[in-house]
């Protein structure tokens, strides 16, 4: 009860931001998306590309899965992310040690 | 299953409690892992094709209204506890204010300009430069936040992977 409750709550967060972001789409006049994309026709150039989709004339790996091949996108995501993470721990080691050392210094 | 010779009527509901402590422990870091491991694979669209980072990205939205359902007693704790001092819980609630709004925006938008995953389940939808630029800078600045946001919680990330390392079957820890 107590799980649904929170749900709904998330959900209505979520829809407020995605409501937003429709929003700015359409205050920016690129309101394009769910909002006329349902109620419209798909454009000549949508469907075309749809169609070379449907027919491989563009490869979009829809059926095989993972390239993996092409490790070199993953592992610069996992460098940035690694990196990142490693910056943020020692800074808030460094502000640990401090903290630390601050309170021994009043105490003595 | 059977009690130890030691366990008395009284340390029951401790046990009990204690599991489920450590239950709900165990699915908060499998989670928070498969999240970890998801946008990482999400993000690195060569790796994954357009098709894998499309359905990973539904799934990750999934997964994200879960881990937030489950964090939501933390969200409205820190919103109240605001205005008192403490910088650090006001700067990651910040941090995961942020992120939340530009992973949900990232994940909207990726929906919007779907190429694959919609137009398999027969919806066609005519995306728009605005949401295509929208998804580009939504999964930078989400790159940039997810390892912050992890890193914000790294001594119970590594307190609770020690305790996971030491754990035997059979041992209630």
């Amino acid at each position: 009860m107590k799980f649904l409750r929170h749900l709904t709550a998330v959900v209505l967060t979520v829809a407020v931001i995605v409501g937003l972001g429709m929003l700015w789409a359409h205050a920016s006049g690129g309101g394009a998306g769910i909002g006329s994309g349902l109620r419209q026709a798909p454009s000549g150039k949508a469907l075309l590309r749809l169609q070379q989709i449907r027919a491989g004339v563009i490869r979009v790996q829809s059926d095989n899965g993972l390239n993996l091949v092409d490790t070199s996108d993953l592992i610069r995501t996992c460098e940035i992310e690694a990196a990142l993470a490693a910056v943020v721990i020692t800074v808030s080691a460094i502000r640990r040690r401090h903290r630390r050392m601050r309170r021994t210094a009043t105490r003595t | 299953m059977k009690a130890g010779p030691t366990t008395s009527p009284a340390d029951l509901p401790v046990t009990a409690s204690r599991r489920r402590i450590l239950a709900r422990t165990r699915l908060d870091f499998w989670l928070d892992a498969l999240l970890l491991v998801a946008y990482t694979l999400a993000y690195s669209l060569g790796f994954t094709g357009v098709a894998t980072h499309e359905w990973l990205g539904i799934g990750l939205g999934v997964v994200l209204l879960v881990h937030l359902t489950l964090h939501w007693d933390w969200v409205i704790r820190t919103t109240g506890k605001l205005l008192h001092p403490g910088g650090r819980e006001r700067f990651i609630w910040l941090v995961n204010l942020l992120l939340l709004v530009s992973m949900t925006l990232c994940i909207a938008s990726g929906i919007l300009i779907s190429e694959v995953a919609l137009p398999e389940l027969g919806i066609t939808l005519t995306a728009s430069s605005f949401w295509r630029q929208m998804h580009d800078t939504t999964a930078t600045l989400t790159l940039i936040l997810v390892p912050v946001h992890a890193a914000l919680r790294w001594r119970w990330i590594v307190g609770v992977a020690r305790r996971f390392a030491a754990w035997r079957p059979g041992r209630s820890r």
